[in-house]
């Protein structure tokens, strides 16, 4: 790791973006609120990148990421909140049979619906492990937790999740 | 759902870690043990799997391409740039950027040439009424206070009067383009165009 090298803004935008954007969808469950965090957190880093020091770089990433999600939630505290919309979904990224998309478009729907349910701290956390796909440790370097806590949040956030999801596996 | 609520197995916050591959050595053979004499621990490490399952399961989605597309070039920090207003930090790469990416170039000339135009509006003369002699008769009997704000503002004009005076007014039929031209080559030099390494015929890294 002692040598490890720093990419530039752009190669975390090719590199994370699409990373950074599924992990913002999955948080907020709507584009528009995605596509903020996305933009939201490529200016942070091109600011940061900086003044990165080489370390846990997914972790350093993360965090920023996470950072910034954190301050959009505040923000929108502070205004008044919009329902979020029906039909605006992105579109999905592979292209199977017309049922099998249903089918998966229908359960995706099941999962991101139970997800916008879980505390902010299981919901990220899980996200984080499953979708993004970071080890125990870069998580907790992630979110400012021991790694101890990160595996206690991800337990109950996924027992949550399963008591919330009807349909069997 | 005995399972999901079985509080009475310490192992169960492990079973996560289990499934994630994020148990220690020693933990492990804990938990593999445990797993086959505890069905109460089977059931929710099962549940567990399904959770886990269903999470993978969502698509990974594409991100819009224009939000990708604006996430690769610079913006704000142009404008910054031409001004010397970037932070130390930021130069290298704001300038590495501009070495190998022409549409930020481009974008470049583009925010310089509106700057210089913004630049090359004449100055205006004040209107007749803030005559500094005619404010200073206009009013003996106001309280200090207000001839104070009075003074303050009669020192204001005169700064703006002498300074329209000792800068000569460009001339009205000044062709923009050149105009722009010339300021363009002369930004370069004050803005941030000197920190532009000389491309290099060599090959750049992408
Ligand atoms: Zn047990
Ligand atoms: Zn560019």
């Amino acid at each position: 790791m002692a040598d490890e090298l720093i990419p530039t803004w752009e190669d975390v935008a090719r590199r994370y973006g699409r990373k950074i954007y599924n992990f913002a969808y999955r948080l907020t469950g709507n584009p528009d609120d995605a596509a903020d965090l996305v933009q939201d957190v490529l200016l942070r880093v091109r600011k940061g990148l900086a003044s990165y020091t080489p370390g846990s770089f997914e972790g350093w990433l993360w965090r920023i990421t996470r950072n910034a999600f954190l301050d959009g939630v505040r923000r929108k505290k502070r205004r008044p909140t919009s329902p979020l919309p029906d039909d605006d979904r992105a579109p999905i990224g592979a292209s199977p049979s017309p049922d099998e998309v249903l089918a998966a478009v229908r359960l995706s729907d099941d999962v991101q619906e139970a997800l916008l349910k879980l505390p902010l701290e299981f919901r990220e956390c899980v996200v984080l492990c499953d979708v993004v796909g970071l080890t125990y440790e870069e998580i907790a370097t992630a979110v400012e937790a021991p790694v101890g806590t990160v595996r206690s949040r991800i337990h109950r956030g996924r027992k949550l999740l399963r008591g919330m999801l009807t349909w069997p596996v | 759902m005995a399972g999901m609520n079985a509080g009475s197995c310490d192992i169960g916050v492990l079973l996560s870690a289990y499934l994630d591959g994020e148990l220690r050595a020693g933990e492990l053979e804990r938990v593999a043990e445990h797993l086959g004499d505890c069905p109460d621990c089977v059931l929710e490490f099962r549940m567990l799997k399904e959770a886990r399952a269903a999470m993978r399961l969502l698509p990974l989605l594409e991100a819009p391409e224009w939000l990708l597309d604006e996430a690769l070039h610079l913006g704000p920090e142009l404008s910054a740039y031409l001004d010397g207003e970037l932070m130390t930090a930021e130069i290298p790469d704001v300038v590495g950027h501009l070495t190998v990416c022409a549409r930020c170039r481009d974008d470049l000339l583009e925010l310089d040439s509106a700057r210089v135009a913004i630049r090359a509006l004449p100055r205006v003369e004040p209107p007749e009424f803030l005559d500094v002699a005619r404010v200073a008769r206009s009013s003996p009997t106001r309280s200090r206070w207000r001839l104070a704000t009075a003074a303050a503002g009669i020192a204001a004009a005169v700064v703006l009067t002498l300074g329209v005076a000792t800068r000569p007014v460009p001339e009205q039929t000044v062709d923009l383009n050149s105009f722009a031209d010339r300021h363009v080559a002369r930004a370069s030099v004050e803005a941030g165009f000197s920190m532009l390494p000389v491309l290099a015929p060599g090959p750049v890294t992408p």
